[in-house]
């Protein structure tokens, strides 16, 4: 039959059926645990993204050494969400639906992470933020919550920085400058609750667009208000034109961040002054003692041949909180005894003590408690010959 | 007074990129009707290959710069002859696609090859900035307009005063005709491709200091320029320099007073105001068309 | 198996497909239902843009901006309890209310302007939802989680599979009664020919916003359906990339054909969702996949496919035995111009134009080239406005109306260049003239019978299915000819009609005129064919430089002595013969041997064997379609490949570009003049010398303006604004700036006046006279044969005879078969 049909319509015929097997053939034989990843692995923040697969990775080979979860080993499926929420959602439900994730690991976008986190809920299926901050992610409002976190918590990301730039600057009157997006608005609410807190005034709030190159009309705007401080929240790219902003401005203010710096390049994009910027991490490499972060620093390069340097484990946020989020998740599963979503959610309640990279856990999670890290896990840090060094006072 | 001069500064410097990017759509429209839709990417190669051969290589930077314009007239090439002219051939009107699949290509190329993060290329006229009426400013931000603008106007002058430019007028005005007066239309059309590309690597080299070298560097500066080669009228050279000086201080204008967060939307509702008022552009003039 | 293409098989096979997807439905579960949704509304937006782009050529790429109207109306409303089936409403009409706006804009402007103006309209809903605040959620969008219910049932994931894919047919089904009915046609007749689908009556600002707004509801009505199935939306679910994907899937599948936005709709959902796998990959891979898919099938997947069926079976006309009559009885008002005048920047095109058209009788408008004739019956039909004086058709005062308005008053017309609807069938064309400017009206059996009748009436007898765009020249003109008749207008304005036909078939032309006058219509003829207008007309009216300076009977206007001196010229002095034969050498600097060429299957030229000699002027003649230009651009190289050979200057040119000829000195001056509109005279003349190699000598150029002192007075105007006289007078110059070895001359008196082409024939004989050689190609054979020495008369491509050019001409035969007395 499919010889009387002309060439054109039988390569039609074959790449039809070919999409559509591919399409909708369901998951295979289920051997394995599947853990996906929906993070931007293309586009500017794809470094980061980078950063949590390896640290997923490097994780998951070490349980699978010792014998998996369950007797099974782990596998991680990974989906490229080009920092935009409706990819996300895409990739998500397919990650659930069609491979079956056991969970979902998210990325550095806060904006992602709020689309994806009611899918979760309503899939219940766990999600686990090892980056974006946004404080809505794990504090959502929803009466059955799937989504934890093993990183930093806006809110409480905003009062550490109010409390640092009042410490360490004596700042009255701080501005803030922020990105236009869910992630930004998360933090303009976090720094002005923080701001009442310590009964401070703010100069002004300003805001930009991620592509943005010119910040100067915003900062000129924060300096006649008399700001004698400045929050600043954005990725790194925009971060770094703040920066060069403020040097062509000739406005020399102490610049307290949130983490975005930490992404990629910061000390080559922003030039001279980026090490001017002080900016929280849950996590560094460099100046960190601790020998489990020398054993992990050499698992990475070893399993990453690209690694060469501490240049190249910039963004070691990334690494370390999906590392040990990874761990978190496999007791989390080994507590269940299953890979049923609920009861794997309550599996993170009864993990015990857990000696992870970042710190040892103590019962991280508990119901209405979902963020692994807390205040006293932030470190200020800076940017040094490409490195990031944590700032000493 | 100060912002204003300084929004003026950036306006007109952005303004006149826009205005180059914009010019390379002109020049291979008024020649062979067709643009090509991966000059945004165009851009980022420009500025990639410049960062590739003059940082990672360590290249001298003039060296770094020549062979990086090479490469974007080798890619104008390759857009012409690969996704370009098979579909013109047929009459079908996909090269429009098949020129925004080849500058997706492109961009995730270079992502791939040149790396995901943002890199910054050097320039010693982007390190310190000079005060110039009390504002800060990158002598590069002066530098950008001026070669901008005299490179804009070389191009429309090549084109309306010299034979050659009549040429190329020729052979998009009547093809077949252009082919009796002896001149060779693929290669005229091959070339013009070129030359647009090179005009989108030039823009993208000069721009590549203030910005951040990244595989997204070009995407939305090539659609802001196709919208200033419209608002121009893609016809005319005159009117595309003009438009994309003007879209860069209307631009630099509403983020400075409202706010970046509506540049996009005060631009591109202006842009609809003004095809409304002027259907073929602010210089573009209809055809001579007999019923 | 033309049965494929008819309309209960298509409406067959989209139920099939309907019921196939919804058995898919059935048989999968979980994710796939979700996939195929996906498919199922992506198909019902690209068939909306369908619409726009397939049926109407208007390009759109803000669709997702459509699209995200659908999506957050429908979203909203629920949000706020309002029931979705309701919401689904609403996002359709808002969506279409909106299309109806855009179209406001985009109705101003065409081609690149118009994907700017789209695009634009995407970024500002896109940036519209961002800044919406606590009604769009801005950013962080919308979550939806309640799904929507019927009949109290809520609606699984497969329910709104199952209402997708009933969209998805619906639509489709839709497109194909669209695409059958009146308003499909007046859509495609708009793209083909906008100004004469105005002519017809159709208003094309109300048919492109009718486009624009269908387009919008379809996906608007996608866009709706959306949010249950994704559970979320943001404004960064419709980017500007979305637009182009729908696009993409549209150009994929097929554009204008019925099924191609479902073919798309498969390639550009399940394409990415097979790469998912290859993560941070997956768009290189889907941007190398798409280029892939559209070097592979670049008339999209269904174009391919449906290449691959044998066309609809060709229904010749109706040949009915004796002449058969108009249809219908036309109303017997006049048309009475008073005074009318038209000024263009500073030029008076049109001054104190009086006439009078009466019904039954042929008014025909004279002038040299140029003396505003064309202008009057623009004015006439409404697509210039007067600057002065009235028009009017029994008491209705038409003056400045717009064309369409015009056109329903009983006021139909031709054009010098046919403008048919190239993509409709050859009955469709005519039956989009009846009842000028209805859109509604139900396409009728009794339509394509009155169709046909009219066909038959203007004596065509080709196929009545076949595309208007390959008709030949004389089918066009009298297809032209039917569809003006077929509103039963009051009044028939013709332009040129005769240009380019034979004598035989403007005999055929003239005695069809002469019968549509005398069944009451009145009849406005332009023309420079002196037999014909002076044969059938009632009444002339001469022009020259936009005024009239006679009018009369034929009888009255021969004699006048103001027309012999302004039109006519020298008509009693033909052109010059050579006064010594020709002597030259006998070695051929241009010989064809055995040459065979054509466009498609059939060849044209089939074994042409031909010689020209230095110095030598020879004419190539022959019938309408005989292969006479065909020829001409064998020989220039514009049509390749040729079968033979082509010897120039002892070379071998046939497998050369059209380039490489003209650089060795074979120089045509083609059909149609083909300057350069937009330069000037003087920019095209030294054009001419680019391919010669050798510098400008500016007393050359001197030298040709003195030659042709018409283009001398107008060195720095725009080549597209001379008349048709002196943009042949400008092609031979630029052809002579070239310094030819061989001039090749393709119907150049194409369109002239009399006293034009009298001027022409004495250029032709100077340059004869001085030596250069000449290769002409002339409908005018007689005249032609004047100035040659030899010639050759071609017969269906072939050479049926050849001889000295006394000898041709003295042959009667010959010439009652071919030539035709000029």
């Amino acid at each position: 039959m499919a010889s009387f049909l002309p060439p054109t319509l039988r390569r039609f015929a074959v790449t039809t059926s070919a999409l559509f097997g591919l399409a909708i053939s369901t998951a295979q034989a289920a051997d394995t645990v599947k853990i996906g990843l929906v993070t931007a692995l293309s586009g500017q923040s794809a470094k980061s993204g980078e950063a949590i697969s390896r640290g997923i990775g490097l994780a998951i080979d070490e349980i699978n050494a010792k014998g998996g979860v369950l007797g099974r080993p782990l596998e991680l499926v990974a989906r490229d969400d080009e920092a935009n929420p409706s990819k996300g959602v895409l990739a998500t439900r397919e990650l659930i639906q069609r491979v079956g994730v056991v969970a979902v690991v998210g990325g550095l976008d806060t904006p992602v992470s709020m689309a994806i986190v009611p899918i979760a809920n309503q899939m219940k299926v766990p999600f686990i933020g090892p980056w974006a901050a946004g404080t809505g992610i794990t504090r959502n409002g929803a009466a059955d919550n799937y989504a934890f976190r093993v990183s930093a918590v806006d809110a409480l990301v905003d009062e550490a920085l109010v409390a640092y730039a009042v410490k360490t600057y004596g700042a009255k009157k701080p501005g803030m400058i922020l990105v236009n997006n869910a992630w930004g608005e998360s933090n303009q609410k976090g720094l002005k609750d923080a701001l009442q807190a310590a009964n401070l005034p703010a100069a002004g709030i300003e805001k930009y667009e991620a592509n943005d190159v010119d910040m100067v009309p915003q900062l000129s705007r924060l300096k006649e208000a008399g700001a004698d401080a400045l929050f600043l929240v954005g990725n790194v790219g925009p971060s770094a034109q703040v920066v060069k902003s403020l040097d062509r401005m000739g406005w020399s203010v102490p610049v307290v961040s949130h983490w975005g710096p930490a992404g990629g390049r910061f000390g080559e994009l922003a030039g001279p002054s980026a090490g001017k910027v002080h900016f929280i991490q849950t996590f560094t490499f460099a100046g960190n003692a601790s020998p489990k972060a020398s054993a992990v620093l050499d698992a990475l390069k070893a399993k990453y041949p690209a690694i060469k340097s501490m240049a190249d484990v910039t963004p070691a946020v990334g690494i370390a909180n999906a590392y040990d989020a990874t761990h978190l998740l496999a007791l989390a599963i080994q507590a269940a005894g299953s890979t049923e979503g609920p009861k794997v959610r309550d599996g993170f309640y009864k993990i015990g003590t857990y000696p992870g990279l970042i710190k040892t856990y103590d019962t991280p999670f508990a119901p209405g408690r979902h963020d692994a890290l807390g205040p006293n896990d932030y470190v200020f840090t800076r940017f040094k010959d490409g490195e990031i060094v944590a700032v000493t006072n | 007074m100060l912002t204003s001069i300084l929004v003026s500064g950036l306006g007109l410097g952005l303004g006149s990129m826009y205005g180059l990017v914009a010019l390379g759509f002109h020049v291979t429209y008024a020649v062979s009707g067709t643009v090509n839709f991966a000059q945004g990417s165009v851009v980022t190669l420009g500025a990639v290959l410049a960062y590739a051969l003059g940082v990672t290589l360590g290249w001298p930077m003039p060296a770094a710069i020549v062979l990086a314009l090479a490469g974007c007239a080798l890619f104008g090439l390759v857009v012409e002859r690969a996704l370009v002219r098979p579909f013109v051939a047929r009459g079908s009107d996909a090269w429009l696609l098949a020129t925004v699949a080849g500058g997706i290509v492109l961009d995730n190329t270079m992502l791939f090859t040149f790396g995901k993060e943002p890199r910054s290329l050097p320039s010693p006229l982007a390190t310190k900035p000079v005060e110039i009426l009390g504002t800060g400013i990158y002598p590069l931000q002066l530098v950008i307009p001026v070669v901008g603008i005299a490179l804009a106007f070389a191009i429309r002058t090549v084109f309306r005063r010299t034979d050659l430019g009549r040429v190329l007028l020729a052979v998009a005005q009547n093809a077949d005709a252009a082919r009796l007066m002896g001149i060779d239309v693929r290669r005229t059309v091959a070339c013009a491709f070129a030359l647009s590309a090179v005009l989108a690597g030039i823009a993208g080299l000069l721009i590549a200091p203030l910005f951040s070298v990244s595989a997204e560097l070009g995407t939305l500066f090539g659609i802001k320029a196709f919208a200033v080669a419209i608002l121009g009228g893609i016809g005319s050279a005159t009117g595309v320099i003009l438009a994309g000086l003007l879209y860069g201080l209307v631009e630099a204008g509403v983020t400075a007073t409202l706010g970046s967060t509506y540049t996009q939307l005060v631009v591109f509702s202006v842009i609809i105001l003004a095809l409304t008022l002027r259907p073929d552009g602010l210089l573009g003039r209809a055809a001579v068309n007999k019923v | 198996m033309p049965y494929l293409r008819s309309a209960p098989v298509m409406r067959l096979g989209i139920a099939g497909l309907t019921a196939a997807a919804l058995g898919l439905v059935a048989l999968t579960a979980g994710y796939s239902h979700f996939v195929i949704a996906l498919v199922a509304l992506t198909t019902v937006a690209g068939v909306g843009l369908n619409v726009l782009l397939g049926l109407t050529g208007l390009i759109s790429f803000g669709q997702a901006g459509f699209y995200a109207i659908g999506a957050y109306t429908s979203a909203i409303l629920t949000l706020h309890g309002v029931s979705f089936w309701l919401a689904l409403a609403a996002a359709t009409l808002i969506a279409a209310l909106v299309g109806g706006l855009v179209a406001v804009p985009a109705m101003r402007v065409k081609g690149p302007y118009l994907a700017m103006l789209t695009i634009a309209f995407g970024f500002i809903v896109e940036h519209g939802l961002i800044e919406g605040g606590e009604v769009t959620g801005g950013q962080n969008g919308l979550v939806v989680t309640d799904a929507p219910t019927l009949l109290g049932e809520p609606l699984a994931p497969a329910g709104l599979a199952v209402l997708a894919v009933l969209a998805a047919g619906a639509s489709l089904a839709g497109f194909d009664l669209l695409a059958r009915s009146r308003l499909g046609q007046a859509m495609r007749a708009v793209r083909d020919a906008d100004v004469a689908a105005a002519a017809l009556g159709f208003d094309p600002v109300r048919v492109k916003t009718l486009a624009f707004a269908i387009s919008a509801a379809l996906t608007g009505l996608a866009g709706a359906i959306l949010p249950p199935l994704m559970l979320f939306i943001a404004p960064s679910s419709f980017p500007f990339s979305q637009s182009i994907l729908f696009v993409l899937s549209v150009i994929v599948g097929g554009a204008g054909t019925v099924l191609g936005p479902l073919f798309g709709a498969l390639v550009t959902v399940l394409l990415p969702e097979a790469l998912s796998g290859l993560a941070e990959y997956r768009l290189l891979f889907f941007g190398i996949a798409a280029l892939a898919v559209m070097w592979l099938v670049p008339s999209g997947l269904v174009g391919s496919l449906a290449r691959l069926l044998p066309r609809g079976r060709e229904a010749p006309a109706a040949a009915e035995a004796g002449e058969p009559l108009l249809p219908g009885t036309a109303a017997r008002e006049a048309l009475i111009l008073d005074g009318v005048g038209i000024r263009f920047g500073g030029i008076t095109a049109a001054d104190g134009v009086d006439l009078t058209a009466r019904p039954a009788a042929v008014t025909s408008v004279i002038g040299p080239n140029g003396a505003g004739k064309t202008t009057v019956l623009n004015l006439i039909s409404g697509f210039y406005r007067p600057s002065a004086g009235a028009i009017r058709l029994g008491d209705r005062d038409l003056a400045g109306r717009p064309a369409h308005l015009v056109a329903r008053a009983g006021i139909a017309r031709t054009y010098q260049t046919t403008r048919l609807f190239g993509s409709l069938p050859v009955v469709d064309n005519v039956a989009l003239g009846l009842a000028p400017g209805q859109l509604w009206r139900r396409a009728r059996a009794r339509d394509r019978k009155t169709a046909d009748g009219l066909l038959a009436f203007v004596g065509y007898r080709g196929a009545l299915d076949r595309p208007a765009a390959e008709l030949p020249h004389v089918d066009r003109r009298l297809v032209e000819i039917a569809r003006a008749l077929a509103g039963n207008p009051a009044v028939l304005l013709l332009d040129e009609p005769a240009a380019g036909l034979s004598r035989a078939d403007t005999d055929g032309l003239a005695r069809l005129i002469r019968r549509i006058a005398d069944s009451g219509v009145a009849v406005v003829l332009v023309e420079h064919d002196m037999p014909l207008v002076m044969g059938i007309s009632d009444h002339i009216l001469v022009m020259d430089a936009g005024r009239p300076i006679a009018r009369g009977t034929p009888a009255e206007i021969r004699r006048d002595p103001a027309v012999l001196h302004a039109y006519l010229g020298g008509a009693d002095t033909p052109a010059r013969p050579r006064s010594a034969p020709w002597q030259g050498p006998a070695d051929a600097v241009l010989s064809v041997l055995d040459l065979t060429a054509g466009y498609g299957a059939a060849p044209v030229l089939d074994g042409v064997h031909l010689d020209v000699r230095p110095g030598e002027t020879v004419a190539l003649l022959g019938a309408n379609g005989a292969g006479k230009s065909t020829a001409m651009r064998a020989l220039a190289g514009l049509l390749r490949p040729v079968a033979g050979a082509i010897v120039f200057d002892d070379q071998r040119v046939e497998a050369l570009p059209a380039h490489r000829i003209a650089r060795g000195g074979l120089v045509l001056v083609p059909e149609g003049r083909q300057v350069f509109p937009e330069l000037t005279v003087v920019e095209n003349i030294r054009l001419g010398a680019f391919g010669r190699g050798t510098p400008i000598d500016p007393a050359e150029v001197e030298r040709l303006l003195d030659r042709f002192p018409g283009l001398r007075e107008r060195a720095a105007s725009r080549a597209g604004l001379l008349s048709g006289g002196e943009q042949q007078m400008l092609a031979i110059a630029r052809g002579l700036m070239a310094h030819p070895r061989i001039l090749l001359l393709d119907e150049p008196s194409l369109g002239l006046a009399p006293a034009m082409i009298n001027a022409l024939y004495a250029t032709v004989a100077e340059l004869r006279d001085e030596g250069i050689t000449i290769l002409i190609v002339d409908q005018m054979a007689a005249l032609a044969l004047t100035v040659a020495d030899r010639g050759y008369v071609l017969e269906q491509g072939r050479v049926a005879a050849r001889g000295t050019a006394a000898e041709l001409s003295a042959d009667k035969g010959l010439e009652a078969a071919y030539l035709g007395a000029a």
